[in-house]
């Protein structure tokens, strides 16, 4: 299915230059979404009130304060994240050699879940900006335990055992966090709307706390993805090219948690963006993770922003959680991977 | 364990004929049923025990047999074996139809509550509880939520006939998409509403009837004779399609009834208990392991395994910590260290 | 049931081992008291061997003697337990990882690519060893990259997708990977496994232009012991771990050598064209001399009860075979031979009623296939297909005991009748002692029995057996050949099996069926039907064609150009 797309006997240059502008009508895009995202919503507003909130801002219009104090810090945390995902995906896709992997193996989503409802539950913490860090902690060390529990006993972190641990963690921390939520209805009250995944009414001061992470984690991802090409063709061929499997494998899962941690810090449990995003750009970008994470950079963000605005039309005036619409539109996508390819394990 | 790897490496089997009827049994599977069988009763006659008016066990037996004083068989007959017996039936219908998929996929990850056959009952239940409508009607329209969701998985993932994986794939994505649709409801409603949907999402034997005994006691009836027959097919299923059908066996639809019979199984329990997870996952990797390969006297070890934890699960829940919790978040906590161990000891079979 | 030689005389004789230090050749990689483990118990013992520089060094030996485990080992890939494994006098496990990869290439068993990569991007990936961190490709990459692509003659395929080749071109594609790290040193892991014998030797020519012409040094774990001997400069024989015999090809491919290798007779000739040895495995009991009964007996009409009449075999809508007509002579060995994908392993497919022909028909005394009763069908028809599963806690006694499902019902799961028909298969099969074994601690020999025992158990008149010897070794093919010509001769029972080794098909098939690109090209006795140009037209290797004198049957025995350029220098 995938080879279908590629044009198989255009001289390689040809194809390089095609991808290099399909990149950049990419980034168009996300350009376009952009300002989309920063446009739209329930007030609607016009583009030059928009750029100019941007480059003269002028605190006294209305129109302009919702723009750098709502939109604004909400678009560029659907970016950061959108990227983050996407690119922490298809690292681990590479890492595990497994189509279905995603950020959520490692359990980030549910440790992070479970670090906020206690951080609501036993100290009362109730704004976005207090879950910043429970969220990002306890994302780190629910991928911690799965990666140590999987690479503990025999044969080290292989992706089946990463798979399992990860499944089991999760289970484990959702039902604690389910615990909690049943003995204290406030605390459900405050939990439900962080753990639904949104974009919307976090301040901007989120962004720079979680910025650093995701900074380094992309750079980390992008430098890497040489070593993510040759992990790709098997653990053998790759430690008889020269390479550190187990290194590598424990590099990506620590900018893995970097990037994916961050993402849910600012903007809750966000499915299928991880799993979805690599599948999607690999119909047109091959198999070269060099150019696989370039264009998860792009597109993720693209995706996320896209989502969130749909989130904001469709019960309008209300808004959708971004979290609800990745899931709802990126589960008809695996059904169609699934029933597509020839899936051989899982 | 090794003297269990050494009783299984040679197993003591007998052979029953009798005319054209003849089965093969393994002594040992039959013991550890008896054994199983034993320490659920006891559990169970002690749990009958427990509670906020203690009851001695002779007292128990006597209520329960319908000789005792008047306020013991209210309380026995009235309060504690529905939600006894209950249990006991989800968990054994949980962990049945955690064997037959597991079986089908041979894929020690796949059990009814990740391919969305629980999700799909959830979503129909919080539904009905965040939009206010009867008590009485939840159970079946969540029973109803759980048929359509297994339905869809059948058809989505059927192509000229169904893959396992492809089966599994596609219930991972209705999952998802039926677990948005919930949290949808829970971000949409008032919080008062939404509290008591996500205390039936824990999953809990709590409010169970003697009419839920009924049905859960009819339905069993039917689909463990069923599934115990299946099992003779569910072997050679396994040697692999090829195979299967050069022996014989219509291999798609017995792979048809096999969905068909788990999915009854998960959608009666979830229907009545709500979404219980862990047990179709665990309990039959522990019957397998204790007993071998999975075999009609192994599914009713399985069965009666799965009654022992879930109703372990719920003294615990309901006797033994500070607070009371449905049973549902206890089986994760009772299972999940069970299953990190072993992957620890890293001697799953994949 | 095998004829077994006494076994394998703990000291060798002198003239077939050298001693280490006799051995007066230069050697950049080589090891000094190996022992090799996984998880489990040792599998390579205190072993020490040396690999001669610009030459060929083949590993052979049985299944599980650990020669990929010694090959994994010098290749960095297994830390040893004790003792190294030596690249230029240091231990390579000692030495930083890329440094080893500069001058030691090594292409895994059974290696993946990843989907829809070209070759040309398949190639660059081996530069890695030799790339900076954060560095850009140089054009000593570029040249590099041309270099192993023009070397491995792959220039046309290099804007290919690496899945849409064929198996030969494949490999080549990924030989052409491991040159491009521009190491001295290839080891190549089983680099012919599942390859048709034209693409073994396109594979095999190219490792022979390597060494000859870019002077490579290379160490590879081979199969066949024939291919072994044509190829290699150096042969290591091992056994259970350790080395048996090492010499040159003629040195090791000796009968006796080969019996304590792997525990059968053989015979070895001369190759009539490059001289090289070649070994005939003679299987026991031998075929009487001359065996008129069975070699003349195909010639006479025979009755058939299983045949194909005009079938049109598809896969979905991709059609394999149009207008098949085949006919299975009673009480015969049937093979169907042919190279890959030329629809031997669909026509058996159909003939077992798991493909139904889209038009045409496949027939059971006379009644079509698709017509007749499952069960009924299932007692006549027994089948082992190729890749044959079965769940990891599955016993031998209970897979075995599965071939019994058409005979029985849900209620009658275990008659007298059961009883004894498993345990003779068990017998028959030699996995009496293996009955409580789980699948998943079988060798592939074993495993192979036990899924025989189960079609066995079936006891149907017809068997059809798809590739029953891949995986296997050459002792255990033998056994297993054998065994189903026992099955033939005293029990009379109809065999078809799809067999993709000509000459394994020439000695034991009454009745060969000869296909290519989905048409039947010859069919009859292997005397009739086997000759050099039928070999050359439909495998596309020359080959000479001998008489057996032993059992009067014909022998193929192939050999490639580049041999004959060979031929001179040794």
């Amino acid at each position: 299915m995938v080879a279908s797309a590629i044009p198989v006997t255009t001289d390689a240059s040809r194809w390089r230059l095609a991808r290099a502008t399909v990149l950049l009508l990419l980034v168009g895009a996300l350009a376009v979404t952009t300002l989309l995202s920063l446009r739209i919503g329930a007030l609607g507003l016009s583009t030059s009130d928009t750029v100019a909130a941007l480059f003269q801002y002028d605190p006294d219009s209305y129109e302009q304060t919702v723009v750098r104090s709502l939109r604004l810090p909400r678009t560029l945390i659907g970016l950061g994240a959108g990227a983050a995902l996407a690119v922490s995906g298809a690292v681990m896709q590479a890492a595990t050699r497994n189509p279905l992997a995603g950020p959520s193996i490692l359990g980030v989503s549910s440790g992070a879940s479970f670090a906020v409802v206690s951080a609501i539950y036993f100290l009362g913490i109730s704004t976005p900006s207090g879950y910043v860090w429970f969220a990002f902690v306890g994302a780190a060390a629910a991928s911690l335990l799965v990666y140590g529990i999987a690479s503990a006993g025999r044969g080290g972190a292989t992706p089946v055992k990463l798979a399992l641990s990860g499944v089991i963690v999760s289970a484990l921390l959702a039902s604690w966090s389910t615990a909690l939520l049943l003995l204290d209805q406030e605390t459900l009250d405050r939990a439900r709307f962080w753990s639904a995944g949104s974009l919307a009414g976090r301040p901007l001061d989120i962004f720079w706390t979680v910025s650093p992470f995701l900074v380094l984690g992309l750079a980390g991802a992008l430098l890497m993805s040489r070593q993510l090409n040759v992990m790709s063709m098997g653990e053998d061929t790759a430690k008889a090219l020269g390479l550190h499997t187990g290194r590598v494998r424990l590099v990506s899962a620590l900018l893995v948690v970097m990037m994916t941690g961050a993402a849910v810090a600012a903007a809750g449990p966000i499915g299928f963006v991880g799993l979805a995003v690599p599948h999607i750009v690999r119909v047109v970008s091959g198999p070269d993770y060099r150019w696989v994470l370039a264009y998860c950079l792009v597109v993720g963000p693209t995706l996320l922003l896209g989502a969130d605005i749909m989130g904001r039309l469709v019960v309008r005036p209300a808004e959708l959680q971004v979290g609800i619409i990745t899931a709802f539109c990126g589960a008809p996508f695996l059904i169609v991977i699934a029933r597509r390819r020839r899936v051989a394990g899982l | 364990m090794s003297a269990a790897s050494e009783a299984r490496a040679h197993p003591p089997l007998r052979t029953v004929r009798a005319g054209g009827v003849s089965f093969r049994l393994n002594l040992r599977t039959l013991g550890l049923v008896g054994l199983a069988a034993a320490a659920l009763f006891a559990l169970a006659a002690w749990s009958l025990t427990l509670g906020s008016f203690p009851i001695p066990l002779e007292g128990v037996l006597r209520a329960v047999l319908g000789r005792g004083s008047e306020d013991h068989e209210f309380i026995v007959r009235t309060l504690r074996l529905p939600r006894l017996l209950s249990a006991l039936m989800v968990g054994a219908a949980l962990a049945m139809s955690g064997a037959i998929f597991q079986g089908l996929v041979r894929n020690p990850l796949v059990s009814p509550d990740i391919i969305g056959i629980n999700q799909g009952a959830t979503l129909v239940a919080v539904f009905w509880i965040v939009t206010g409508q009867g008590r009485t009607t939840l159970a079946p329209v969540a029973f109803a939520g759980a048929v359509a969701a297994a339905l869809a998985v059948y058809l989505l993932s059927w192509r000229g006939g169904v893959a396992p994986n492809r089966l599994v794939l596609v219930g991972i994505g209705l999952n998802a998409a039926l677990a948005a649709g919930t949290t949808y409801l829970l971000v949409r409603f008032p919080i008062e509403q939404v509290g008591a949907a996500v205390a039936w999402s824990a999953g809990s034997v709590y409010a169970s009837t003697w009419s839920d005994v009924t049905t859960l006691g009819a339905a069993l009836a039917i689909l463990t004779p069923a599934a115990m027959v299946l099992m003779w097919h569910l072997r050679i299923l396994q040697f692999g399609d090829d195979t299967a059908t050069s022996l014989g066996l219509p291999v798609e639809a017995t792979r048809l009834t096999l969905v068909l019979v788990g999915c009854g199984f998960s959608a009666i329990a979830v229907g009545l208990a709500g979404p219980i997870g862990f047990v179709a996952l665990m309990v039959p990797h522990v019957a397998r392991m204790l007993a071998g390969a999975m075999t009609a006297s192994v599914l009713v070890l399985t069965a009666l395994l799965g009654a022992i934890m879930l109703l372990a699960s719920d003294v615990v829940g309901q006797y033994f910590l500070p607070v009371t919790l449905p049973v549902g978040v206890i089986t994760a906590v009772v299972g999940a260290p069970y299953f990190l161990f072993l992957l620890y000891r890293s001697n799953v079979r994949l | 049931m095998t004829a077994t030689l006494p076994a394998p005389a703990s000291e060798p004789p002198p003239d077939t081992l050298h001693a280490l230090d006799d051995l007066d050749v230069l050697s950049r990689l080589s090891a000094r008291g190996l022992t090799l483990a996984y998880d489990g118990p040792e599998i390579v013992h205190d072993l020490s061997v040396d690999l001669p520089d610009g030459q060929i060094t083949t590993i052979i030996g049985p299944n599980g003697c650990g020669k990929s485990t010694l090959l994994r080992a010098l290749g960095r890939l297994l830390r040893p337990r004790r003792g190294a494994a030596l690249l230029d006098g240091e231990a390579v496990h000692r030495q930083p990882t890329k440094e080893v990869a500069r001058r030691l290439g090594l292409l895994p068993q059974g290696a993946a690519a990843p989907d829809a990569i070209t070759v040309e991007d398949l190639v660059r990936r081996g530069r890695y060893p030799h790339q900076a961190m954060f560095s850009p490709p140089t054009d000593r990459d570029r040249i590099a990259i041309d270099r192993a692509i023009t070397l491995a003659r792959v220039d046309d395929l290099r804007d290919r997708s690496v899945d849409e080749l064929s198996g030969g071109q494949r490999q080549r594609a990924w030989i052409a990977m491991t040159l491009a790290q521009e190491t001295p040193i290839l080891l190549l892991d089983e680099p012919t496994t599942y390859l048709d014998i034209a693409h073994q030797q396109e594979v095999l020519d190219l490792v022979q232009r390597l060494n000859r012409n870019e002077g490579k040094t290379v160490a590879m774990v081979l199969h066949d012991v024939n291919e072994a001997a044509r190829v290699s400069d150096h042969v290591v024989a091992m056994r259970d771990g350790r080395i048996v015999a090492q010499g040159t090809p003629a040195e090791v491919v000796r009968p006796e050598i080969l019996a304590r290798v792997f525990g059968i007779a053989t015979e070895v000739v001369a190759h009539p064209r490059t001289g090289a040895p070649i070994c005939v495995p003679l299987g026991a009991p031998a075929l009487p001399e001359g065996n008129p009964g069975a070699e003349a007996a195909s010639m006479l009409p025979r009755p058939c009860r299983l045949c194909a009449v005009d079938a049109t075999l598809a896969y979905d809508r991709c059609v394999v075979a149009e207008r098949l007509s085949v006919e299975v002579p009673d009480g015969a060995i049937t093979a169907i031979v042919g190279p890959n994908a030329c629809g031997k392993s669909t026509l058996l497919r159909a003939l077992a009623r798991l493909l139904k022909p889209s038009a045409g028909g496949s027939f059971l005394d006379g009644e079509p296939l698709h017509r007749a009763r499952r069960r009924a069908l299932a007692q006549c028809l027994g089948l082992l297909p190729q890749a044959p599963v079965a769940p990891v806690d599955v016993t031998v006694a209970d897979l075995v005991a599965g071939g019994r499902t058409p005979h029985q019902r849900w209620y009658r799961q275990w008659s007298a009748e059961d009883e004894r028909a498993v345990e003779a298969a068990l017998a028959t099969t030699h996995t009496a002692d293996l009955r409580h074994r789980t699948t998943d601690a079988l060798s592939g020999g074993q495993r192979q029995r036990a899924f025989l025992g189960m079609a066995l158990a079936r006891q149907t008149p017809i068997m059809l057996l798809d590739e029953p010897t891949t995986f296997l070794d050459i002792a255990h093919q033998v056994e297993v050949l054998d065994l189903v010509r026992a099955l033939n001769r005293d029990e009379g029972r109809t065999v078809v099996m799809v067999l993709h080794d000509l000459s394994q098909a020439c000695r034991y098939a009454d009745h060969l069926v000869v296909m290519h690109q989905g048409r039947v090209v010859a069919t009859g006795s292997p005397r009739e039907v086997v000759t050099p140009a039928l070999v050359r037209d439909v495998f596309g290797v020359e080959a000479a064609v001998v008489t057996d004198a032993r059992t009067g049957r014909p022998l193929v025995l192939p050999y490639s150009l580049e041999d004959l350029r060979g031929v001179g220098r040794g």
